[in-house]
């Protein structure tokens, strides 16, 4: 067992001397240590140990570099929609993108072998979700979430009708402080589908509408899920299947949702 | 200034930052993006408390925290009692003498994978009080508050995890040298 009184002086010339070499001393203390370096000759030995030690570690160990996926997850814990790509400098989000393309076209290659088909057909309804989000997301991106501009749904109606002969219902939600905001089209599944846009304060909430024919109106409750920040709520209308995407507060969601089912009921 | 302004301005220019504490506390890339992603989570929870003058070591700590309790819950054999008068004792502090052998040599032909051979070898308790100041560069007063030590403890563990390294690189670098 160490003495420590017979180590006390070598340890604190040593925590000193780390000290010194870090420049966390005041004058008097940095001079105390010269004055125990200029004796000391194995004191010497190890100042230029640490030095050597130091200078090694900077050299030879470079700091970690988050991936630009992993920015992206962590700016999306603050703001999961516009701010993300906003904070992030341009050109890493685009190789991003190059990047999530680029593996899409090998999923894609994956499924048109055929080789996956039978385990991604299992998880297409995941599929769809994740589409439907990344389509609300470029939605938001946009200089309008929406290709008509309108709060009538008697406007709304008849420009899906006559721009891709689709025309899902489209409920007046202003009285429960959802006003409809337009409509557009979005491609789910290589098909085109009818979205209507609401918003709520600052908020908009995608009502993607993708056609079932033959699809009965079911009481069945609605199903809820998240996806990258945003609640997703899905539905089954008659000879649609609907889904509500928003990042608003998901109870407002779930009102939305609800108001708008008793206000189709046959539907 | 609303939460998520707060939130890039004292987390998002740190993440590389508190990637490499992460990576350093854990061993690994792919945990130290988990441990940093959970505590991202609990440092926007508590954005409110910041100050952006001392964001850096305020977000440090916060992952410095979630690591042990990340480590504590997936490899418990990992986390040793920090108790540091009991190292410090029976580890001891030692100096070579001048004429031992030419480790000032050996550091300096020491290579990447040998430094974190080394620096993964050392006790948590010194490690991270090492890779604080030479990697984050923190000072003796930021690393006592991001690890609640007192300064002084600061300077102990320092001064060992650095005598620590100098020895097990001489050792190795001695070993390599033998075996040549």
């Amino acid at each position: 067992m160490i003495k420590p009184s017979s180590w006390s002086s070598r340890e604190e010339s040593l925590i000193l001397l780390n000290a010194y070499l870090d420049d966390e001393l005041d004058a008097a203390s940095a001079l105390d240590v010269e004055r125990r370096l200029a004796a000391d000759p194995a004191l010497r030995a190890e100042r230029d140990r640490i030095a050597e030690l130091r200078s090694t570690l900077v050299s030879h160990l470079s700091a970690q570099r988050a991936s630009d996926d992993f920015k992206r997850r962590i700016a999306g814990i603050a703001d999961p929609s516009r701010d993300v790509v906003v904070a992030l400098p341009s050109r890493q989000s685009r190789s991003y993108d190059w990047r999530q393309m680029a593996a899409a076209a090998v999923v894609a290659a994956a499924i048109t072998a055929g080789g996956m088909y039978g385990v991604l057909r299992q998880n297409s309804g995941a599929n769809e979700i994740a589409a439907i989000v990344a389509d609300h997301q470029r939605a938001l991106l946009a200089a309008q979430p929406f290709d008509i501009a309108s709060s009538d749904r008697h406007t709304v109606k008849p420009w899906f009708d006559s721009k891709i002969a689709i025309s899902p219902q489209v409920v007046d939600l202003a009285g429960a402080g959802f006003p409809l905001a337009g409509g557009r089209v979005e491609i789910v599944d290589g098909k085109p589908v009818p979205v209507l846009v609401y918003q709520r304060r600052a908020h908009v909430i995608s009502v993607v509408a993708v056609p079932r024919a033959g699809q009965m109106t079911s009481t069945a409750p609605a199903l809820q899920t998240t996806k990258d920040g945003y609640s997703v709520i899905r539905w089954f209308g008659r000879d649609f299947e609907y889904f509500a995407v928003s990042d608003v507060p998901e109870p407002e969601l779930r009102e939305f949702v609800s108001r708008w089912r008793e206000a189709t009921p046959g539907s | 200034m609303d939460e998520r302004q707060r939130f890039s301005e004292a987390v998002l220019p740190y993440v590389d930052d508190a990637l490499s504490l992460a990576r350093w506390l854990t061993g690994n890339a792919a945990d130290a993006e988990d441990v940093v992603q959970e505590a991202c989570l609990r440092a926007f929870g508590a954005i409110a408390s910041v100050q952006n003058a001392n964001a850096r070591a305020w977000l440090l700590a916060i992952v410095r925290n979630t690591a042990f309790s990340w480590m504590a819950k997936n490899r418990p054999k990992a986390i040793m009692t920090t108790d540091d008068a009991g190292i410090f004792e029976q580890a001891g502090l030692e100096m070579a003498e001048p004429q031992a052998s030419p480790e000032a040599i050996l550091i300096r032909k020491a290579d990447a994978a040998q430094l974190e051979n080394a620096i993964s070898a050392l006790p948590l308790a010194y490690r991270e009080v090492l890779v604080l100041r030479e990697i984050e560069d923190l000072s003796y007063r930021e690393i006592s508050k991001v690890l609640s030590i007192p300064v002084g403890t600061v300077m102990s563990r320092l001064a060992r995890a650095r005598s620590s390294l100098i020895q097990r690189i001489g050792m190795a670098g001695e070993g390599k040298a033998g075996a040549a």
